[in-house]
């Protein structure tokens, strides 16, 4: 890059420092929501691939159930392709896996479910699938097992992993929607701020038109400063977003990840780096626009 | 002289003068016999019935000292805006070393002007870069190295006695030291052509007339100066051929101001 641009457009930023720093906070108030629904919608689909690579159905049994009827059941079943294990887990386990998970809540709640009897928790019988198991075979299999007077019901984890599905689909719609506010508020942002700047170096930008200086040696430097203010919007978003991540991240593991079964995490870095560099773009894209009515000499 | 320098990027060579040209342009040979200048028929108005200029005809070698002169409103920064591309004409044509000026398109403009100086009686400075940087500008936009940059402004700044200067914030300058700088700036390219737009206007007479005498240790390096003025004390310094812009048209005077009554008798 040329060094006269350069330093033309680190002098105009250190001389309009005050002007720069409050265009760069008024941007990542935008780039953190953007970062902020990247960051749920990362987690969200964490959470929906953990749930669809899960190969597990759960069929409970009718209470009273004769053990003979389920060991034939699950006899059967070991037998049936696609099935690598099957596990019964009486009322008594499964009230008592419960109980150990929830063993640290504090809140009432909680407690109240603690309380709940035993019969509450059915029997089942934990069926485990191979990863690739196909849709058909899957709908085969718990149309079968629907069947069978001892099974109450069958829970495929389906339902699940489509409301998962559906969420992160909205959350890509918001982190879209949040996407063209930050545009709208860069090129608003940094295209008035570029517009001022302009304004105070009409003289500079006078004396390089007459000294023969060429578009791009004109423009260089305010794209630079607005494309610096972009990066640095973004950069700042994720240093905010990532101290209040930090900030959550105990309470957030501690109440959210035993439920959903994963561990909240952070954007991943590729993300970071995609959102800085967005950042930067726009910030050119809108220097650009607001370098329109560049002074002509 | 003209300080000549081992760099290629400047256009003086053994031949004479070498226009910057756009990269792909190539410098025709014969350019340097022509005229530097050649007004043709040259017409240009900003208003309606009211043109500045009508049908002028004008023919400046290189190498000249030119006056030029007439009442306020004549036309003498139009002509000036005309030659580095700021204006265009509306009729006729202005050769520089043998191109239409009004024929270049807007990306060649700028190269135009690396071969023009031009000094303003506002000086257009940026005051709040330093003495070397408002100078050195004009080698920076050429892409020449730093090292080779230093030394040339270290020149210029010396030739316009200001050497030791280059630290100083522009706005600290008195008026005929910033009128200096741009003096600087207009000739550390080594243009073709220096172009002055009533430069003493805000001077006193005495600074008025060490501006002028470094326009012409500036023109004695082979430079062509174009000097528009409308003090009268000043075109009396030296015999020097004048130009007066009168009813738009340019009357040539070789040897020196016409009294005002030689003014009178001029055919319009």
């Amino acid at each position: 890059m040329n060094t006269a641009i350069t330093r033309r457009a680190t002098r105009g930023m250190r001389r309009e420092w005050r002007l720069h720093v409050l265009a760069i906070f008024s941007l990542s108030v935008s780039f953190v929501c953007l970062a902020m629904a990247l960051l749920v919608v990362t987690n969200i689909h964490a959470l929906s691939e953990r749930w669809q690579t899960t190969s597990q159905l759960t069929a409970y049994l009718k209470e009273g159930a004769p053990t003979d009827q389920v060991t034939e059941l699950r006899e059967a079943l070991k037998k049936v392709a696609g099935v690598t294990s099957v596990e019964y887990v009486s009322s008594t386990e499964a009230h008592a896996e419960f109980s150990s998970k929830e063993a640290k809540a504090q809140d009432d709640a909680r407690n109240e479910l603690l309380a709940l009897p035993v019969e509450a928790f059915p029997a089942s019988l934990e069926i485990r699938l191979d990863a690739d198991i196909t849709r058909e075979s899957l709908t085969g299999l718990v149309r079968q097992l629907g069947q069978f007077p001892v099974v109450l019901e069958v829970e495929t984890y389906e339902r699940w992993t489509e409301r998962l599905a559906a969420l992160v689909s909205k959350g890509v719609l918001a982190s879209g929607f949040f996407s063209v506010i930050v545009l709208l508020s860069v090129l608003a942002i940094v295209g008035s701020t570029i517009r001022l700047v302009l304004h105070r170096r009409k003289n500079e930008v006078e004396v390089l038109r007459l000294i023969g200086a060429t578009d791009s040696f004109v423009k260089g430097p305010f794209l630079l400063e607005g494309g610096a203010q972009g990066a640095f919007s973004a950069a700042l978003a994720i240093v905010i977003v990532g101290a209040i991540y930090l900030l959550a991240r105990t309470r957030l593991h501690e109440t959210i990840a035993p439920f959903f079964g994963i561990d909240i995490a952070f954007l991943p870095w590729p993300a970071v780096i995609l959102i800085v560099v967005f950042g930067g773009i726009m910030g050119t894209v809108a220097a650009n626009l607001g370098l329109r009515k560049l002074v002509t000499v | 002289m003209r300080a000549k320098s081992g760099e290629s990027a400047l256009q003086s060579d053994e031949r004479g003068f070498r226009p910057l040209l756009r990269k792909g342009h190539r410098f025709a040979r014969d350019a340097a016999d022509r005229p530097i200048l050649m007004f043709e028929e040259v017409y240009k108005s900003y208003r309606a019935g009211a043109p500045v200029l009508r049908g002028m005809d004008l023919v400046i070698e290189r190498g000249e000292f030119v006056y030029i002169t007439g009442a306020s409103g004549a036309g003498k920064s139009t002509l000036l805006r005309l030659l580095y591309r700021a204006e265009t004409v509306d009729e006729g044509r202005i050769l520089f070393m043998g191109r239409d000026i009004a024929r270049l398109t807007d990306t060649s403009v700028p190269f135009l002007r690396r071969n023009i100086g031009t000094v303003f009686q506002q000086f257009k400075l940026v005051e709040t870069w330093s003495v070397y940087e408002n100078v050195a500008i004009a080698l920076e936009v050429l892409g020449l190295p730093q090292r080779l940059i230093r030394s040339r402004v270290g020149e210029a700044l010396e030739r316009v006695g200001l050497a030791g200067r280059g630290e100083c914030l522009a706005r600290v300058l008195s008026g005929g030291e910033q009128q200096r700088v741009a003096i600087a700036r207009a000739i550390v390219g080594e243009p073709a052509l220096l172009l002055a737009d009533e430069p003493t206007g805000n001077l006193d007479p005495q600074l008025a007339l060490d501006i002028l005498g470094l326009f012409e240790e500036i023109n004695e390096s082979g430079t062509t100066v174009l000097f528009a003025t409308h003090d009268r004390s000043l075109l009396d310094v030296r015999t020097r051929r004048v130009i007066v812009l009168d009813e738009g048209k340019a009357l040539d005077v070789p040897l020196g101001p016409p009294s005002e009554g030689e003014l009178l008798e001029l055919p319009h």
